[in-house]
Formats: structure tokens, C-alpha cells, sequence
């Protein structure tokens, strides 16, 4: 189990790294982002550049390197004249600035000039808070649904749920949200019609919580909920129940000790994924309530060409995602000891 | 064989016989021929019962049906819809500017439901016109309009009236002055005329820190050498009420010498103290004089005071009548108004019968010719009746407004209101004011009607609508066409070769796979460009991993079967297997479940194009949602119908996808 673990975990690597680096030269091959700012800020950019080793720095023109970038006398009165690395180079350079002091650039527009690692820290903090909230409504509301529709299979309840969560899970998510919006904020008034910030009052702060929960709640209730009562339904019509029930047990019993605690061991490792799977935050619902998140610092430093902070939240997008598959696979080992994941023949 | 018979007693003592005829024992078929029946029902193919189990779904039927109405709107709405009215009376070419904004409308107004009309709330009533300020009255639906009590507010509103000015004083400092004034503009008050100060002051508790106090009331003027002066008309008192003071009177016995006082200004003043605030309500400070007879010094002495706090709050603006505020008083201190009075009102307003109904329009005398059935000819720059143009009116500038008579029901003219002449330098211009039907006089021959109502510019939300879901369906038939041959070679190299060569592809997959779609959604757009081809393209590039995986796994279940190895035993190349053997009886699977791919492409696309990341200059449903985005407080249904149209065919979507998986799949029937 552990040689496997291990060996899940190194290939995420590799494909992670893989992954990162088409990333990065495909967006080293767009236009260099040129700051903004007073010469001193931008100076201070560019001497990062050169330090971080996708610039280079020169005293004279140099033909040979085609255009020039930005032509600079500083106060000593030297001239720098900076030129951008051939990717290949640039590649190299960032590799060994991650490898060796973990080192990802700096942001030319959120934040000017602050390590676009500390951009991703200070922000997945609002995130992550929100994601859990949802995830310790939606875990039990969808499972407990899901129990309850899978009882009364076929019947008016089992119907009025199924409806419910085929609607629910077929329209869009900006489109809850909005509706959340416009109802519970701007009709009747509330809640805040925008996340509140950090100097509001603690009730307004709790009250802002409602909506964004609401909507990241409504999708994955569904998702337990449909997953549920699939399962359960399937167990339910296994012959070991019937046998449960046959040597005495009552419904509720057999329910309790045999059906659902199998109907929980594809369910559990599903709740594991996604737990990490929402660190990535919803960009829709941080865009729309103005949640300071990193899903909306992504669509931000897009639009401002922002590549360095762009990149950051990429790869953490990357590596959660990649994370969850593993974290899957490895959890149904430990859920269920008969399942051998990576087992030969 | 003859016949035999048995008897025997049974249980009972009864005495029972069998009788058998040898008829009875012989062989029904023996010594025939027997051949293949045709079957009397009917054969069935595969198709036919899947189709025959998708009709026993009635949710899956009723699905596909939502479905197919949808398309079919999405390509038929955007042509059959046109944008401009058809009709000729229209003697300007239409702009949608005018119709902004137009509420959803199914209903004649008044109804009470998607009826074209808005509920306002809480809108300031203009009592001097007896309407909601800002609202045409024609427009607004008879007897909806609450008006509420008197509230007070303490900023200016020029449909309020009354109120204070709360004269506030400052913290004093060192270098502070020892009052706060408040203080008239200046005027020469030449004393052989009579002068009336009526000041009304008034005791209100304003709920803050500051304290009533005492006040004083005094002229400052500038001597002759230019050096400011001051004369008390009133000392310092408590005393908050109406006071009159005889101006000339009052200055003549202070000073009987002086009988000019030249930049003179009233003044109201309350003294800065160190530990607090001070304050002092006034309600009006009015100058006037019974015995000035020119117009402009009364006029003059009219802009120095002031009856209205409200009024003199709002210099610079203009009041509910129209007319520009005058009256204004500086301050030294800190000067606010204080508890003006309001009225509030909800009403019902008919968003069509503003833009279209009746209002009142000027014409020239050229406008009314082309309605009398004249035609411009620009060879010689004249006018001539043309016989073939219908003649909607007649009227005769020289007889004037009687004349006027409406020829037709589509007349956009109702009545001419009045009629004024301009003659100079051997032109003469007739301005003609009418009250037009503005419907009619845009071409419409009946007030129109938009059911999904209009946007920000003025566009029918229905027509745009649609015509975004046509590029949705487009873009996501488009994806799945090429997702889905591609993914289908991919998967069965993949699955029917296996090993070294499975191994390599499945790697390349998870790659492709790993990539967060947003994120290669976003290095497309940045590379290529924002339109249809790079988006389907970015779509394209993780959307085909879904069918191949399926087709993989259905190769690796199919290409060990018996009728595989007795065909290849019979010599078939690798091509003729999968192509000939094992694709068509895995197809239905594959295509079922890819078959959801288009939905889930129109939900990527409507997201991505919601975030601001998309295509810009399409419009598909996500820009259309994006762009009302912002209306989403003040015009709801801007955003709710384009939602409804996307939720519904998703459901749709969802629901015929899943009826035709158990269609074509009974055995995965049930399960979600």
C-alpha cells in the first residue's frame, strides 16, 4: 500500500511538472508584460527580472537580441537596457529559482512588486473558509437526502427529490447565485449585496457567509444526493440484505448495520476529493460576490495580464486537482481493505 | 386401438370411468412437413425497441419534446423577428435607443402580471405637479399611486420642501474667528428706501452632540475705507422665534449720519466655544422693501434671501418647476439643512405607454407635407404631391390649428396643439406643436409588445435570446462533432492495439486530462484570439478525453469476444475489425454517453463567457448574460429570462440524454 501511495504521489509530481511547464512556456510565448509605474517601480521590476533570470541586463544595445524592452539611466548614472532570455533559458532559470529558493515571480499588477506566492497565501485564506462552511452543510443535507429518497424509492418523495436535484443540478451556478442575489439581497435586503469587508461588523461578516454557502451548497447537496440514493438503491436490492432481514433484523436494522455502511464506501472517498477539490474556489460566485478569493484573483490578474499571479493560481488549480484524483484512489484502500488499488493480477 | 375403459374407486366410496378413444393417443404430426413460419407480428431492429423503450420514459419524452421546440425557435425566432417596425408610417428611421429598458410584456398594462409595467417605490412626489417627479402621468396606471406621510430628510431634494438651515458652529481654536456667521450676499441698502429683515428662527433638537445656543443678528457693511463694520440689529438672545426687524429704522438709529451701506450683508451668528458645538435652526431670513420700485433691485434683494431652506440648499440646481435656485447664503461655520419635508410615493408605471404613447412633439412644416402625402425630389430640390403616397392628414398652415383633420386610423398625429410662425430674411418657418401617438409616428401600426422585454440599448431580449442560444447549440454541435470522431479514433487505437501503445496514449491523456480546462480555455484565448474558432478549439483540445475513455473501455470489453477471433481467424485486417466489428456494436454506448457533451459545452461556455473571458464579439447566451449582468438590482429580467432559457435546456438536455442511455442501455436503467 505505501510503495503505491508513494508511487501515485510521484507521478501527480511528474505530471504536474508537466503540466506547469507546457503552461509556462506556452505563456512565456505571449508578449512580455511590461509594468506600470513610477521608474523607481519599475526599475525595482526589472532588477527582480534580472535576478529571477528572464531578463538580461545590458549596458549597451545589442541588435542581435532584437527589440530592447526598456532603456533606463539610473541615478548612478548607469544605463540598463533589458532584453528578454530566450524561453529555453527563461524555462531553466525558473526552474532552479523554484527548485532551490522557491521563488515564483512577482506580480506586475494586483500587487506591484510583491512575490505573487504571498498574493496566493494572503488571498486562499477567504476561500478555503467559505468552502468549508459549504462543505459541512452539503456533506450530511445531500447524504441524508440521498438515504431518505433511496427509502422511499418510487414513491411521491423519492420523486419530488429526484426532480429537485435534476433541476437544481442543471442550472447553471451563476445563475443561483444571481437569483440568491437578487431575493436575498436586493428585494428584500437581508443579506449584503457584496461580501463584506474586514471592517465590518461581525454580524454583517456572518451574514455575508449566507449567500456564497447557499450557492457552493446547492450543486454538491445534489451530487451527494443523486450518488446516495444510487448507491443505497443498489444495495438495498443485494441478497445479503435480504438475508439481513430474513435472519430477524428489522428494516431499520438492516439499513443502519448493513446497507448503508457499504453504501458509504464509494461515498466517503468522493467526500474526501472534493474536500480538497474546492480549495480551488468557485470563480463564478468570488467574481459575483466580490469574495477577495483566488479564483477571482485569477480572473483579475487575467484581464491585467497579470502572468506571474496567473501562473501561481494555475498551478495551485493544478496540483489540487491532481491531489483529489490521488487522494481518491488511495482512500478506497483504506475505506474498503478488499478494494487492492495498483494490485497486479 | 380400441377403445378402453378404467374404473376405479376414489377417497370418497364414489364410483368413478375413464373413458379413452384411441383418437385421443395418436401422433398429431406424424409424416408431415414442417417449414419456417413467417412471423405474424412484425420484426423489430435494434433502433425500433430502443425507440420503443425512450417513449416509455415520459420525462426523457417530454425532455426531447422542450428540446426540439427550443431549437427550433433558436433558428426560426432570430429570422422571423425582424428589428424594425414594418409598417410606413414612419417618417424617421427607427433607433432602439428610445425603447431601453422595456419591461417584459404579454399582458394588456394593468393586468398586474408581465404586463410591461414596473413597480417604483419610495420615489419623491412632485406636489407643486401632483406626479411622481421624473415620470410621464399619462404612463402611469390610473389609482396605483400611494403617496406617504411627510418625511423629513437633511439633504437637498428639489421635490422638498421647507425645513431649516442649521447654522452649526466650529471647534474654537487660537486662530479661529470668535463667531460662526452666516452670512447673506451683499447689497447696497440705500436707506430713503424702506427695508423689511423678517427672520424666523426655530427651536428643533437635531439628536447629536451640538446644543442649541444663543445667536445675534447683525449688518456688516464696508465703510468708506473699505474696512469691514458691523451694526447689531440684535444681541445676543435665546429668543427662537419670528422676528421683524425695521431695517432702515433700526440703522438709522444706530448710525443717523449714514444713509448708504454699501456691500451689506445680513448676517446670523453664533459663537465658537472650545468644549462644544453650538447651533441654531433657521427656517427663513426674507429682505424686502414696500417702497423699492425698481425690478432689478427687487429682484437683486430677492436672490439674498431666502424663504425656502430647501430651496437655498440647493443653489445651483433647479427646483420642481423648472426654475434655477437663487438665494444664496455662505457660511463661515458649518452650514446644513435640516428636516425637510418630503412625500414618498409607489405607483405602477406602464413602461410602454411612456416610450410610445402620446407625447407631445414640434414639427415643420416639411414633416406635416411628407404626412399630406408630399415626396421630396432632389433633382429640384422641391416637393410634389406623389398620388401613390397615402395621405394621412390634411392640414392648412393658414387657416391654422382648426383645420387640422386625422384621414387615417394609422395618422401618428392626434391633434395640433399650436402653431407659431418665425419670418426673417425671406424664409419663413412654421413650427407646428403636436400631440402625436409615437407608436404610430415610429411605424408600429399597435403599441408594441416585446414578451422577454428590451435591453440596455433597446434590443428585443426575445430576438437576442434566441439568437445567443443558436450560437450556444452551434458552438456546442461543433465541439461535439469534432470532440467526438476524434476521441472515437483515439480510444480505439488505444483500446484495440493495448499494451505499449495503450500505455503512451493513456499518459498523453492524463496530461491533457490534468490541465484545468480554464486554464487551457485561457492560454487559447490569449494566444489566438477571442472568437467561435478558438473557442471551440479550446474546448476541443480536453473535451474528446470523455469519448475516448468510453470507447477505450468498450474495446477492451469487445475485441476478446468469440466473433472477433472467428473473423480474424477468417483473415480480417485490424481496420475491418475495428471498423466492421466491434465500433458498430459499441456505438450506441459511446454515443449515448457523449451525447451530453453538448449541454455540458453550453454550461462551459455560458460560464466562461459570464467570468468576461470569452467570446466578445458573438452572441452567444454567456455574453448576453455577462453583458446584463450589472442590471441584475434595477432590470431583473434582463438576467432572469436568458437564465430560464439556459436552465430549461439544460433540463431538457439532462433529461433526454438520460432517457436515451436507458433506451439504448436497459440494463444501466435506474441508475443515475
Amino acid at each position: 500500500m505505501g510503495k503505491y501511495v508513494v508511487k501515485r504521489l510521484l507521478l501527480a509530481l511528474l505530471t504536474s511538472i508537466i503540466i506547469l511547464s507546457i503552461t509556462f512556456i506556452l505563456m512565456k510565448m505571449l508578449p512580455f508584460n511590461k509594468p506600470v509605474g513610477t521608474d523607481a517601480s519599475i526599475y525595482a521590476y526589472y532588477t527582480n527580472q534580472v535576478n529571477l533570470g528572464f531578463v538580461v541586463d545590458l549596458s549597451e544595445e545589442n541588435t542581435a537580441l532584437g527589440e530592447y524592452l526598456w532603456k533606463y539611466v539610473d541615478p548612478g548614472k548607469v544605463t540598463h537596457i533589458y532584453y528578454v532570455k530566450p524561453i529555453a533559458d527563461q524555462y531553466f532559470a525558473w526552474l532552479r529559482n523554484i527548485v532551490t529558493k522557491w521563488d515564483w515571480g512577482t506580480s506586475t499588477y494586483v500587487m506591484p512588486n510583491v512575490s505573487a506566492m504571498y498574493i496566493i497565501v494572503t488571498r486562499i485564506g477567504v476561500t478555503i473558509s467559505v468552502n468549508i462552511v459549504s462543505v459541512i452543510i452539503s456533506v450530511p443535507l445531500g447524504i441524508l437526502l440521498g438515504i431518505w429518497a433511496a427509502l422511499k424509492k418510487n414513491k411521491i418523495t423519492d420523486h419530488v427529490i429526484s426532480t429537485l436535484v435534476m433541476v437544481f443540478i442543471s442550472v447553471p451556478s451563476f445563475v443561483i447565485i444571481s437569483l440568491l442575489m437578487l431575493w436575498l439581497a436586493y428585494n428584500t435586503g437581508w443579506l449584503p449585496t457584496q461580501w463584506p469587508s474586514v471592517s465590518a461588523p461581525t454580524q454583517t461578516r456572518v451574514l455575508g457567509y449566507i449567500i456564497p454557502v447557499l450557492s457552493l451548497s446547492f450543486g454538491s447537496i445534489c451530487g451527494y444526493c443523486r450518488f446516495t440514493r444510487a448507491e443505497l438503491c443498489e444495495v438495498m436490492s443485494s441478497e445479503y440484505l435480504l438475508l439481513a432481514r430474513t435472519k430477524g433484523l428489522t428494516r431499520g436494522q438492516s439499513i443502519v448495520r448493513h446497507a448503508l455502511r457499504n453504501a458509504m464506501v464509494p461515498i466517503f472517498p468522493s467526500i474526501l476529493s472534493e474536500f480538497i477539490g474546492i480549495l480551488g474556489g468557485s470563480m463564478i460566485l468570488e467574481q459575483l460576490y466580490g469574495i477577495p478569493g483566488i479564483g477571482r484573483l485569477y480572473i483579475t490578474a487575467l484581464n491585467a495580464s497579470d502572468y506571474n499571479v496567473v501562473f501561481v493560481d494555475m498551478a495551485v488549480f493544478t496540483t489540487i486537482s491532481l491531489l483529489a484524483g490521488v487522494l481518491l484512489d488511495i482512500s478506497y484502500g483504506f475505506i474498503d481493505p478488499r478494494i487492492r488499488m495498483g494490485a497486479k493480477k | 386401438m380400441k377403445n378402453e375403459k378404467f374404473s376405479y374407486i376414489d377417497s370418497y366410496n364414489n364410483n368413478k370411468t375413464i373413458n379413452v378413444d384411441s383418437k385421443d393417443l395418436e401422433f398429431v404430426q406424424v409424416d408431415k412437413k414442417i417449414h419456417d413460419v413467417k412471423f405474424k407480428s412484425k420484426p423489430t431492429t435494434f433502433a425500433k425497441d430502443a425507440f420503443r423503450r425512450f417513449c416509455k420514459n415520459k420525462s426523457s419524452v417530454i425532455g426531447a419534446i422542450i428540446l426540439g421546440i427550443l431549437v427550433i425557435c433558436a433558428f426560426v425566432v432570430p429570422v422571423a423577428i425582424s428589428d424594425s417596425p414594418t409598417n410606413g408610417a414612419s417618417n424617421t428611421s427607427m433607433q432602439h435607443v428610445d425603447q431601453q429598458f422595456l419591461e417584459p410584456k404579454i399582458f394588456d398594462a394593468g393586468t398586474g402580471w408581465w404586463d410591461g409595467t414596473k413597480q417604483y417605490s419610495h420615489i419623491a412626489y412632485d406636489q407643486v405637479n401632483q406626479k411622481p417627479a421624473g415620470f410621464k402621468t399619462n404612463a402611469i396606471i390610473e389609482n396605483s399611486t400611494t403617496i406617504g406621510d411627510d418625511e423629513f430628510i437633511n439633504s437637498y431634494n428639489a421635490y422638498a420642501i421647507g425645513g431649516y438651515i442649521r447654522l452649526a458652529s466650529i471647534v474654537k481654536t487660537d486662530t479661529s474667528a470668535a463667531e460662526s456667521v452666516l452670512e447673506s450676499n451683499t447689497f447696497t441698502y440705500n436707506l430713503a428706501q424702506e427695508y423689511d429683515l423678517d427672520i424666523e428662527l426655530d427651536d428643533q433638537n437635531s439628536e447629536d452632540a451640538f446644543v442649541n445656543s444663543e445667536y445675534r443678528i447683525y449688518l456688516s457693511y464696508l465703510d468708506d475705507d473699505s474696512e469691514e463694520q458691523i451694526a447689531v440689529l440684535k444681541d445676543y438672545s435665546s429668543d427662537y422665534s419670528a422676528i421683524h426687524i425695521d431695517l432702515e429704522k433700526t440703522l438709522l438709529e444706530l448710525l443717523p449720519s449714514k444713509t448708504i451701506y454699501s456691500n451689506a450683508r445680513v448676517c446670523v451668528a453664533i459663537p465658537n466655544e472650545t468644549d462644544k458645538q453650538n447651533q441654531v435652526f433657521v427656517k427663513s431670513c426674507v429682505i424686502s422693501s414696500t417702497t423699492l420700485k425698481n425690478e432689478t433691485s427687487i429682484a437683486r434683494l430677492k436672490a439674498i434671501s431666502f424663504s425656502d431652506a430647501n430651496t437655498m440648499s440647493g443653489i445651483g440646481k433647479t427646483d420642481a418647476t423648472g426654475k434655477e435656485n437663487v438665494g444664496f447664503w455662505s457660511c463661515t461655520g458649518y452650514k446644513y439643512l435640516f428636516h425637510a419635508t418630503i412625500k414618498y410615493c409607489n405607483f405602477t408605471y406602464d413602461t410602454y405607454e411612456a416610450v410610445y404613447g402620446n407625447r407631445e412633439m414640434s414639427f415643420g412644416l416639411i414633416d406635416i407635407m411628407k404626412y399630406q402625402g408630399y415626396k421630396y425630389d432632389s433633382l429640384s430640390d422641391s416637393y410634389y404631391l406623389d398620388e401613390s403616397l397615402p395621405v394621412y392628414l390634411s392640414y392648412d398652415v393658414d387657416v391654422g390649428i382648426e383645420s387640422f383633420q386625422s384621414l387615417r386610423d394609422d395618422c401618428p398625429i392626434n391633434s395640433v396643439l399650436s402653431q407659431s410662425k418665425v419670418s426673417g430674411m425671406g424664409v419663413t418657418v412654421y413650427t407646428i406643436k403636436c400631440n402625436v401617438c409615437y407608436y404610430k409616428y415610429c411605424g408600429y401600426s399597435s403599441m408594441p409588445k416585446f414578451i422577454m422585454g428590451t435591453d440596455n440599448v433597446g434590443k428585443d431580449l426575445f430576438k437576442i435570446t434566441f439568437n445567443g442560444l443558436k450560437t450556444s447549440l452551434l458552438l456546442g454541435i461543433a465541439t461535439f462533432v469534432i470532440c467526438f470522431s476524434f476521441g472515437l479514433v483515439w480510444g480505439s487505437i488505444s483500446g484495440y492495439f493495448g499494451g505499449n501503445v495503450d500505455i503512451i496514449m493513456e499518459r498523453f491523456t492524463d496530461i491533457i486530462s490534468g490541465m484545468p480546462w480554464i486554464v487551457v480555455m485561457t492560454l487559447c484565448i490569449l494566444h489566438l484570439g477571442s472568437n467561435f474558432a478558438t473557442f471551440c478549439l479550446a474546448l476541443c483540445l480536453t473535451g474528446w478525453i470523455g469519448t475516448s475513455s468510453r470507447t477505450r473501455t468498450q474495446f477492451y470489453r469487445f475485441k476478446r469476444s468469440e466473433y472477433i477471433l472467428a473473423s480474424r481467424t477468417l483473415g480480417a485486417s485490424d481496420m475491418r475489425l475495428i471498423f466492421r466489428h466491434i465500433l458498430p456494436n459499441a456505438m450506441g454506448t459511446i454515443i449515448t454517453g457523449s451525447v451530453l457533451m453538448i449541454p455540458s459545452v453550453i454550461f462551459s461556455e455560458a460560464t466562461i463567457s459570464y467570468l468576461g473571458l470569452g467570446l466578445k464579439n458573438l452572441d452567444s447566451l454567456g455574453v448576453i448574460l455577462s453583458n446584463n449582468q450589472q442590471y441584475l438590482s434595477s432590470y431583473s429580467y434582463l438576467l432572469l429570462f436568458p437564465s430560464a432559457i439556459i436552465a430549461l435546456i439544460m433540463i431538457s438536455f439532462n433529461l433526454f440524454g438520460n432517457g436515451l442511455r436507458d433506451a439504448f442501455n436497459p440494463s444501466l436503467k435506474g441508475s443515475d
